[in-house]
């Protein structure tokens, strides 16, 4: 399955008088990671509830792969493969870390219904629940995709020992872990990242952006917002700079750190280059 | 009479519903609770009232004194101390907020109803002289209306000028935007609190006390007349009462304008209605026209998780002695349903109710409990069930021929269905307090518009249930009811497993969350709707066979209100708390006096607030408390493996289950998580405590994974030492932790040190 890409074109969002976004071009191909840095208020936080259809734009649309996705529902983009996390973890704080994957995992169909009919969808055939029960008790489940998958990610991400912990009463940085886990679940082939390094120290920041090299290795691309900019600039292949709602500057993360207007707006304190730039998120 | 006529005549009832409108706006704006109880205690006021100067004979201003400056503004104060105050001290959710206030409300009408009984009253005194005053011409009003009027206009006046000009208004407002942050700035935020409370319900008790005599006087139908005077806060948006003052004159001259049409047929029929309940359908317009109230408090995601009472259901195998302790527990509780075919003819009639209540109350736990949503309908799904039913046994609907009576109860059943997934599209983009009210205002509609009109209610037989020719005797009947609480029950379960369950329970969660990952909120959201209708169909079409009649007030949109606090009492995600409850109150009504239940269920709710979860989670808690002292006294607590603490557990005891503290930091999850970490309860995190971070026999880590493990565990550590460090410096915490960074290796954090974090490095 050849991966989507993420295109965004001329996108508007007006709150009142304030042009919170304004006519912003983006494309974010797959198997790779792209950075959206920007000052406070730049309208970055805006520009990813745009894509993820929390909110409605003026003008301008959102394209994945070669689907128009600017007025569809968050959870059909969720669907088609634009996952997103959030700046705080949403975890459901009263399911399993496992149930939480497969919850990611098991919802690229819809058949609810099903499920109520005592069917499961779980698996490739639709067996009840019941005998779905007698099997495992036998040791005969059938593993379906979903379940490997769950397991996979699981595995990858050193989380197998957590599996069965509810959710709610993890300390927060596994939350995080947690909540990218669920978004890889999910299968995305776009997957938006909001401030994933706030609240993670520098080690743990370091930890981070290898996972993110992988998973874009793996196909996946990636867009990740973060104050953070050195973990950006290490880890991305092309960087979005955004003041005021417009892209100032874009290209590869050499190009944009090198930028005048960069410099001047964003980054006035400090050439980029010189590493030590404190995270302005806390 | 002339329009003018007519409008005058609508001013005194406009003016008393600004004047509960006023009370509801000062109770929010100082509180930030909408106080559903209003209604209620305006009942209890106005019963007061009246039996002190037609039982005890006090002269008409020393009882109108007594009622207003000291019983009023004393139940303020007492709800205040009692149920609102350590609400807001422990921040809770929005839904806690509404179940208290449910709880008030219930626990004022079971007072009411306790003392002076159902029936209604027609001779509540009325506190201004029976005169009118000429206004021009032969135009005149009266002297209420007048009165009332300048009322309306003093208390607004008053209150616009305490909000905007005095010092006393400041700390008001700063009081609601940031409690804690007034507090800290020397602003008395109790007395500001208790305040508003006091003023708000005094006017409730004025309005009670004015709107008694108007109509006759029932502790149900005043409490729903004010419950309907809500139209005018969600047309000022909660905030101004200007605007609510306006609309109540305008909705009240309104409806009095329509007495000068009359038309024929179905029509007139409905003009008729509307002349006496304009303000119910304003109230559903307004909440259908106003998509998000967000001064209701937006975000339904973790809101209604704080009536979890459990753990989700696992998803991996379920041991053989917890699937042995569930069969026993479902045998048991089988063996009490069947105990009624036991009983004396007369209490096996009593005993139909239970399955049939326990129906609308599971229809209750799949919207509220599995799903989140607040509804407060299920009096109307529940009668409009019970009516089609009826109506296709007697082969009166769209022209049907008679149907059998139980494939009729059936059919009726599933009929519901569409009105279900109608009701469920406004939730889909409503949430919390703003689907609470319209999920209400859409039940008092069914009821005005269909149960309580003669062309669809009466004149209908209820012929004995038939089973293949034979007539099914009591007997048959409770048993027949058992299956379709069965069949209910089924259904649940169903929704409660497997990939549906697991949508349904991170739907409930976090929307938002489950909608980024691909859950189809939407979808599932009218799906709960319309399951839930059915079933509280299905138990409406046996309550009315179990009591062989079908009658309004048994599915009165205030039942809606009562079986929903009833619900959450004994644990809205519970099936067996929904069959409890209704085995409780069927119970109680029997053996008590009527509205004893209501009572029972009015002070459980309120107790509430010391236990998060309900009845069922306390139980649950107790018991396993009791398992694990009778296991201590046994086995040498040492010798056995140490065994992680679910911090739920706590529900029992003085911290609030896990899910119940969202409203630390308002985020849903994070509060929790922040509260857990801070206790030190991911004492499952495997490595926080363990060298080499691997159980025995745990499937091996990549060394990739092994890194990653290594971060949080580190994370977790700093965490504690943080944590620690911050209760020793500052007992009240900070809401939001930030990250002590350490230069060195973290001086608590052995563990993590020992760990090789680097191992992960490819
Ligand atoms: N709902 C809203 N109503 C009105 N204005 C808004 C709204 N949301 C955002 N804005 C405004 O839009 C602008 C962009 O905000 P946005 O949150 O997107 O910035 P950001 O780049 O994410 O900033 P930060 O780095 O601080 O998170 C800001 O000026 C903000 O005040
Ligand atoms: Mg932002």
């Amino acid at each position: 399955m050849s991966r989507h890409v993420l295109q965004v074109v001329g996108l508007v969002r007006r709150y009142g008088g304030l042009t919170a976004v304004d006519h912003v071009d983006l494309v974010a191909p797959p198997g790779m990671i792209t950075g959206l840095i920007g000052p406070n208020g730049a309208g970055k936080s805006t520009l990813f509830s745009l894509l993820t259809g929390v909110e409605q734009p003026d003008e301008g649309k959102v394209v994945l792969g070669s689907t128009d996705i600017t007025r569809m529902r968050p959870d059909i983009r969720s669907r088609r493969g634009l996952v997103q996390t959030f700046q705080v973890p949403s975890l459901f704080p009263t399911l399993t870390v496992a149930d939480n994957l497969l919850v990611g995992a098991e919802n690229r169909r819809r058949d609810y219904a099903g499920g109520l009919l005592g069917l499961s969808a779980q698996g490739q055939g639709r067996i009840s629940h019941s005998a779905e029960r007698v099997l495992e008790r036998l040791g005969l489940a059938p593993k379906g995709p979903v379940t490997q998958i769950v397991e996979e990610v699981l595995d990858s991400l050193g989380l197998s020992d957590v599996r069965d912990t509810i959710a709610g009463t993890l300390p927060t940085g596994a939350l995080r872990l947690v909540e990218f886990a669920r978004a890889l679940c999910a299968r995305p082939d776009i997957l938006l990242l909001d401030e994933p390094a706030s609240g993670l120290d520098s080690e743990e920041t370091a930890k981070l952006s290898q996972l993110l090299r992988r998973t874009a290795a793996g196909g996946v691309g990636i867009v990740i917002v973060d104050h953070d900019v050195d973990l950006v600039f290490s880890v991305v292949d092309q960087v979005y700079a955004m003041v005021g709602g417009r892209v100032v500057a874009s290209g590869d993360p050499e190009t944009v750190r090198n930028d005048p207007t960069v410099r001047s707006v964003y980054l006035a304190q400090a050439p980029l280059a010189a590493a030590g730039h404190s995270r302005e998120a806390h | 009479m002339t329009s003018i006529d007519l409008a005058l005549a609508g001013v005194s009832l406009g003016a008393i519903t600004a004047l509960s409108g006023i009370g509801l706006l000062v109770t929010y704006r100082t509180n930030g609770v909408l106080n559903l109880a209003q209604g209620g205690i305006a009942t209890l006021v106005a019963y007061v009232f009246r039996e002190m100067v037609v039982e005890w004979n006090l002269p008409i201003w020393l009882a109108a004194v007594i009622s207003l400056a000291v019983v009023s503004p004393g139940i303020g104060l007492l709800l205040e101390r009692l149920v609102f105050r350590p609400l807001a001290r422990r921040r809770a959710s929005a839904a806690e907020s509404l179940v208290a206030s449910l709880g008030v409300l219930v626990l004022s009408l079971g007072i009411t109803a306790g003392i002076w009984g159902l029936g209604s009253r027609s001779d509540a005194p009325s506190i201004f002289p029976n005169s009118s005053v000429q206004l021009f011409g032969d135009t005149r009003i009266g002297a209420d209306a007048l009165a009332e009027l300048v009322m309306v206009i003093v208390f607004a006046g008053v209150i616009g000028v305490i909000a905007a000009r005095t010092a006393f208004g400041r700390q008001i407002r700063a009081v609601v935007d940031a409690r804690q942050l007034a507090e800290l700035s020397g602003v008395p935020a109790d007395k500001v609190a208790a305040a508003g409370w006091a003023a708000g319900t005094t006017m409730a008790g004025l309005t009670g006390i004015l709107l008694a005599p108007r109509f006759q006087l029932t502790p149900y139908g005043l409490t729903l007349l004010v419950l309907e005077t809500f139209a005018v806060v969600v047309a000022a948006r909660l905030s101004s009462m200007t605007v609510a003052v306006l609309t109540a004159l305008g909705i009240a001259i309104l409806q009095s304008e329509l007495k000068q049409f009359t038309l024929h047929g179905d029509a007139g029929q409905i003009l008729t209605v509307l002349q006496s309940n304009l303000f119910i359908v304003a109230l559903l317009v307004l909440l259908l026209a106003v998509p998000k109230l967000r001064e209701l408090g937006s975000g339904d995601s973790g809101a209604t998780t704080s009536f979890s009472s459990r753990d989700a259901p696992p998803s991996g195998r379920v041991s053989g002695v917890r699937l042995r302790r569930d069969y026993l527990g479902k045998l048991g509780g089988g063996a009490l349903l069947l105990a009624p075919l036991t009983f004396a003819p007369s209490d096996l009639r009593s005993a139909f109710m239970v399955p049939a209540l326990a129906l609308i109350f599971l229809s209750m736990v799949i919207v509220t409990g599995y799903s989140g949503q607040l509804s407060l309908g299920a009096a109307g799904f529940a009668g409009l069930g019970a009516l089609l039913s009826l109506k296709l046994a007697n082969g009166d609907l769209f022209g049907l021929p008679a149907m059998p009576g139980i494939a009729s109860m059936f059919v009726g059943a599933l009929l519901v269905a569409p009105i279900g997934l109608i009701t469920g599209y406004p939730a889909i983009r409503r949430r919390g307090l703003t689907l609470a009210l319209t999920t209400f205002a859409v039940g008092a509609v069914v009821s005005r518009f269909v149960f309580e009109q003669p062309t669809f209610a009466t004149g209908l037989y209820l012929d004995p249930l038939t089973l293949f020719g034979w007539e099914l005797s009591e007997k048959a009947f409770y048993v027949f009811e058992l299956i379709c609480l069965g069949i209910g029950l089924l259904v649940v379960r169903n929704l409660h497993q497997g990939r549906l369950g697991r949508a349904l329970l991170a739907l409930r969660d976090h929307s938002e969350g489950a909608a980024a990952v691909g859950v189809d909120v939407r979808n599932l959201k009218l799906l709960a709707f319309t399951v839930s209708s059915v079933i509280a169909g299905l138990g409406g079409t046996l309550l009315v066979h179990s009591s062989y009649s079908f009658s309004a007030d048994d599915f009165a949109p205030l039942q809606s209100l009562l079986w929903f606090t009833a619900v959450v009492v004994f644990g809205a995600d519970s099936a067996a708390g929904a069959i409890v409850a209704a085995a409780f109150m069927v119970t109680i009504d029997v053996l008590a006096p009527a509205g004893s239940s209501t009572l029972a269920i009015g002070i459980l709710a309120l107790a509430l607030g010391w236990m998060p979860g309900g009845l069922a989670s306390a139980v649950r808690g107790m018991l396993r408390l009791l398992a694990q002292y009778l296991a201590d006294s046994f086995v040498d607590p040492n010798q056995r493996a140490p065994r992680p603490v679910p911090v739920r557990i706590s529900a029992v005891g003085h911290l609030p289950a896990t899910t119940g503290i969202t409203g630390i930091t308002g985020l849903p999850g994070i509060g929790s998580t922040l509260r857990a970490a801070r206790a030190g309860h991911y004492a499952r995190w495997p490595l926080s405590g363990n060298q080499d971070g691997l159980p025995a026999g745990a499937p091996r880590l990549t060394p990739f994974g092994a890194g990653l493990v290594g971060m949080v565990q580190q994370y977790a550590a700093t965490q504690t030492a943080g944590a620690r460090r911050r209760q020793a410096t500052d007992p009240a915490g900070a809401p939001r932790p930030t990250l002590p960074r350490p230069a060195g290796p973290t001086p608590t954090g052995a563990g993590a040190e020992a760990h090789p974090a680097e191992g992960g490095r490819a």
